[in-house]
């Protein structure tokens, strides 16, 4: 036993005058220890105040009244101002943790037990999935094995409180001089205390739910730069129209459409990111003319909004045996790709052509190099088909993202890899290997060359495609990060994580720039408003979340799926969200109303409060499908929505 | 295996229903185990789940006394104890059931790989692909000869080789290789980089397919003849034929 420990302990006791205690403890420091002190020490050493080195050696006597420290906060919460009373009601689940933890740490099961079971049920029900988790845990092995506990004796819960009700809680703690309690609030939770109005109820549901707590107000101060780029000057001469930005001779209609979606604005947007702040592959010629087709094909857009809803077409996977883990639409949906839990993957085409794969080395040898049309002439006519199947994984393929200009495809598998496929020669090019474990998804930037994963090691990864190790590793999240989605101006990625948050990254230095918390259980897809703003995200808890980056705020909560949402997309002006998931049903929601409130009222001080912008239902449709969970949504270029799912026939 | 109702009426019957209950409940093992489920939350499973945890189970538990075996007898005990037992449980822990790394260290890592500046991008760099070796471009394969070219009699080259040899080639059979020696390798080469493509009609002895050791050239060439042979076995391998490669040809 570490004699310093002890002295320090005895003479504790003898200050507070605590004598049997004190006897109690010479007779047993007299005797051989055999317990984990070391493991004791290691687990206090963060704090190493003496108060914190006798909670961990408390003796039986106290721990009875661990039952009666936990009613007594909870009853004084109850009676506290309902004000005060929402906030100080998150205190409980961490605190509860804690003293559990405490109790199986010294080994005194029984009480631990009793102390679970008769407080595990006042607990929210959105914890109970971890609560769960911790009553696996009963013995002080089995919790250095858990990983859950890890993270709650390692880190920090936050809560924030606004500073009238922190005042309160210090007068209860003082009054009560609870040594425990004290302790617990001091090593393993963090309040983050502001100025202003204590929260209601519903502000402070809208932000709870998360492994760790809330975010810290620090955690979303720093700038984000969610414009868009100016778009470049594409002079590339085409048949009709000319692109040289000025069209006075043409229509008027036609001129407004155009100055709209060319974007050839002469200020660029204050917060746009300078081009140069990544590097960023050059647009090859090829590149600039399938910006012009696109803008071209814009051109054709129906407007949806609330009065003109989008017209759906579903692909519907039959007779796929082996179930579908992951759909993925090329963005000018011209092909898609299916993942399937047997570890293919197949690429079908969504326009009447076929897709083409190379000719033969001999063939090619012989065609003319200098020839105009040579990537036609490339392709081979003859082994043309609607569909090519590509092997390589050796596990269940969990996403599908296509480069965007459509020349190469990304995969990631179970088996803990990224496969890089030629669509040209559909075949496997380049395995990255780092994650170690399932890669929940990948997606290539919109630009290309760069893309991102993220897998069950709580790490996403940015890659480029001629690097065989990650550029960058966004680490931060609690547990598995689920998905990822790359922000428009290829500055910034989301991820969303089973640990209940949302979080934005800086590709530059790999920084988390916003945490944002709200979601009651997983996230499982993300999806970002064509303007970069606003993101939107869902996952197994059945909510659609809309948040406001600029600030990091929760604008919108969008209730109405009765099911885990496992897709979610933007239309292409940015007016409505789509969103499909188990429930057999793609719900049409009505963001443009939330947008024009923002737009009115845009206070800045109300920075605190996650003030949901009061709106009423947002639901403008809902389309259900036969019995086909939706995988996949995806505005085409028109507006026309593109769904993809697999046919559950029992 | 029959239900006792299906045996009929009859003396056998009484036999059959001592031995078989009506209801044929679920071993105490399964029932165990439906419970650990129940416990963890999982509710819906299909019923063949129960059995794979049970085979996971038996086989987990039997590597871990197996181990624990191991150690108390290097220790000398007697009979095996809790602490051979623990000891085996951490040992196979860190080996099988390998968990994500903690997060410190993934944030030690990341701080390191994030300091570094992003890679510039080459303009003009066509598909964008790591070093050959990191990709899967190179052929896993050789192709044997497309030609099968009847079988010459070509005595004069052959005698040349066996010669150079300076060891009787193994004449018997018309299908008999021709292992090339150091000094063998002068004289070949030097016509195969030359006349690639009429290579075969000149150096085809009665065999249909030449020996070229592939280490020498640098890389296979895909026209000619590939063997695995290398170096002096005649007495060793068998004589491989031609035919025992399926080849579409």
């Amino acid at each position: 036993m570490d004699q310093q420990t002890l002295a320090a302990v005895l003479q504790f006791l003898k200050n507070n005058k605590l004598k049997d205690a004190e006897a109690a403890l010479r007779r047993e420091a007299k005797l051989p220890d055999g317990s984990g002190d070391s493991g004791g020490s290691s687990r206090v050493a963060t704090s190493g105040e003496v108060s914190s080195v006798l909670s961990a050696y408390e003796s039986e006597g106290d721990l009875a009244r661990y039952c009666e420290y936990y009613s007594s906060l909870s009853s004084f919460i109850e009676s506290s101002l309902d004000a005060h009373k929402h906030e100080l009601g998150c205190l409980l689940y961490p605190v509860f943790i804690h003293m559990y933890l405490q109790l199986v740490y010294n080994r005194h099961e029984k009480e631990a037990q009793k102390f679970f079971n008769r407080f595990s049920v006042e607990q929210e029900d959105w914890h109970q999935e971890d609560l769960r988790t911790l009553s696996t845990v009963k013995t002080r092995e089995q919790m250095e094995v858990n990983d859950l506990m890890d993270t709650f004796r390692s880190s920090k819960f936050v809560l924030r409180m606004s500073r009238d009700s922190y005042q309160s809680l210090r007068r209860y703690l003082k009054q009560n001089e609870h040594r425990e309690l004290l302790s617990i609030l001091q090593d393993h939770l963090f309040i983050d205390v502001f100025d202003g109005v204590p929260r209601n109820r519903e502000q402070v549901q809208a932000t709870s739910g998360a492994m760790m707590g809330e975010a810290r107000r620090d955690a979303n101060k720093v700038k984000v730069l969610y414009g868009l780029p100016k778009e470049p000057d594409i002079n590339v001469p085409l048949d009709d129209d000319d692109e040289g930005g000025d069209g006075e001779d043409k229509p008027k209609k036609k001129k407004q459409k155009k100055d709209l979606l060319l974007n050839k604005n002469k200020k660029a947007d204050p917060n746009a990111p300078p081009p140069s702040r990544i590097p960023l592959p050059e647009l090859k010629d090829a590149d600039k003319l399938e910006k012009v087709l696109s803008w071209k094909e814009g051109l054709k857009r129906v407007p949806l909004g609330r009065e003109n809803l989008p017209s759906i077409c579903f692909y519907t996977l039959a007779n796929a045996y082996q179930n579908v883990s992951a759909v993925g639409i090329s963005e000018d949906s011209s092909l898609l790709a299916a993942g399937f839990e047997d570890s293919n993957v197949r690429v079908w085409s969504l326009s009447p052509q076929r897709l083409r794969t190379m000719r033969g080395a001999s063939e090619l040898d012989q065609l003319d190099k200098e020839a105009d049309d040579i990537v036609e002439r490339m392709m081979d006519e003859k082994t043309a088909a609607d569909s090519w199947l590509l092997h390589g994984h050796t596990g269940p393929v969990y996403s599908t993202s296509f480069s965007p200009d459509r020349e190469q495809l990304l995969t990631s598998s179970e088996d803990g890899t990224v496969r890089l496929w030629s669509l040209h020669t559909y075949s496997n090019l380049v395995v990255y290997k780092g994650h170690n474990y399932p890669v929940w998804d990948v997606q290539f930037s919109p630009t290309g060359y760069y893309f991102v994963s993220a897998g069950h090691d709580r790490v996403a990864r940015l890659w480029g495609t001629d690097q065989f190790q990650p550029i960058r590793m966004f680490v931060g999240h609690y547990s598995d990060v689920t998905c990822v989605q790359y922000h428009p101006n290829s500055n910034y990625v989301a991820t969303g994580s089973s640990d209940r948050t949302v979080r934005l990254w800086d590709v530059l230095n790999g920084n988390c720039v916003r945490v944002m918390t709200g979601h009651k259980a997983a996230v499982h897809t993300l999806a970002w408003s064509p303007d970069g703003r606003y993101l939107a995200s869902a996952g197994v808890d059945k909510n659609v979340l809309l948040w406001d980056i600029a600030y990091g705020r929760l604008l919108a909560e969008m209730k109405g799926h009765t099911d885990p949402v496992y897709s979610l997309c933007f239309s292409r002006e940015g007016s409505l969200l789509a969103s499909g998931g188990i429930d057999n049903t793609v719900k049409v929601w009505d963001v443009q109303k939330v947008f024009e409130e923002i737009a009115g009222s845009d206070d800045l001080t109300s920075l605190d409060r996650a003030s949901l912008v009061e709106v009423g239902s947002l639901l403008l449709g809902s389309f259900p499908t036969k019995a086909t969970p939706v995988l996949k949504l995806h505005f085409s270029h028109r507006n026309l929505l593109l769904g993809c799912g697999r046919y559950q026939h029992n | 295996m029959h239900r006792a109702g299906s045996i009929g009426q009859g003396p056998l019957r009484s036999l059959f229903e001592r031995a078989m209950p009506e209801k044929m409940t679920a071993p105490k093992d399964a029932q165990v185990m439906a419970a650990v489920l129940k416990d963890m939350g999982v509710t819906d499973y299909e019923p063949r789940v129960i059995n794979q945890m049970l085979e996971f189970t038996y086989r987990y538990v039997t590597d871990i006394f197996e181990n624990a075996r191991v150690y108390s007898t290097f220790a000398k005990k007697k009979e095996m104890d809790t602490s051979d037992v623990k000891l085996a449980i951490r040992h196979n822990s860190d080996h099988s059931f390998a968990t994500p790394p903690p997060r410190d260290f993934l944030m030690e890592i990341a701080r390191q790989k994030n300091s570094t500046p992003l890679p510039l991008i080459k303009p003009y760099g066509g598909p964008r692909l790591p070093p050959d070796r990191y990709c899967l471009l190179s052929n896993n394969y050789r192709l044997r000869s497309l030609h099968k070219k009847p079988k010459l009699t070509v005595a004069v080259p052959r005698l040349g080789l066996s010669s150079v040899m300076g060891q009787p080639s193994p004449v018997g059979t018309s299908t008999s290789r021709v292992s090339s020696p150091t000094t063998a390798k002068i004289t070949i080469p030097v016509s195969v980089t030359s006349r690639v493509g009429q290579h075969s009609s000149h150096m085809k002895t009665s065999q249909a397919t030449l020996l070229q050791p592939t280490s020498l050239l640098g890389r296979p060439i895909s026209t000619l003849g590939s063997s695995t042979s290398l170096g002096d076995s005649s007495g060793t391998k068998r004589k491989r034929e031609d035919d025992d490669y399926d080849l579409l040809e």
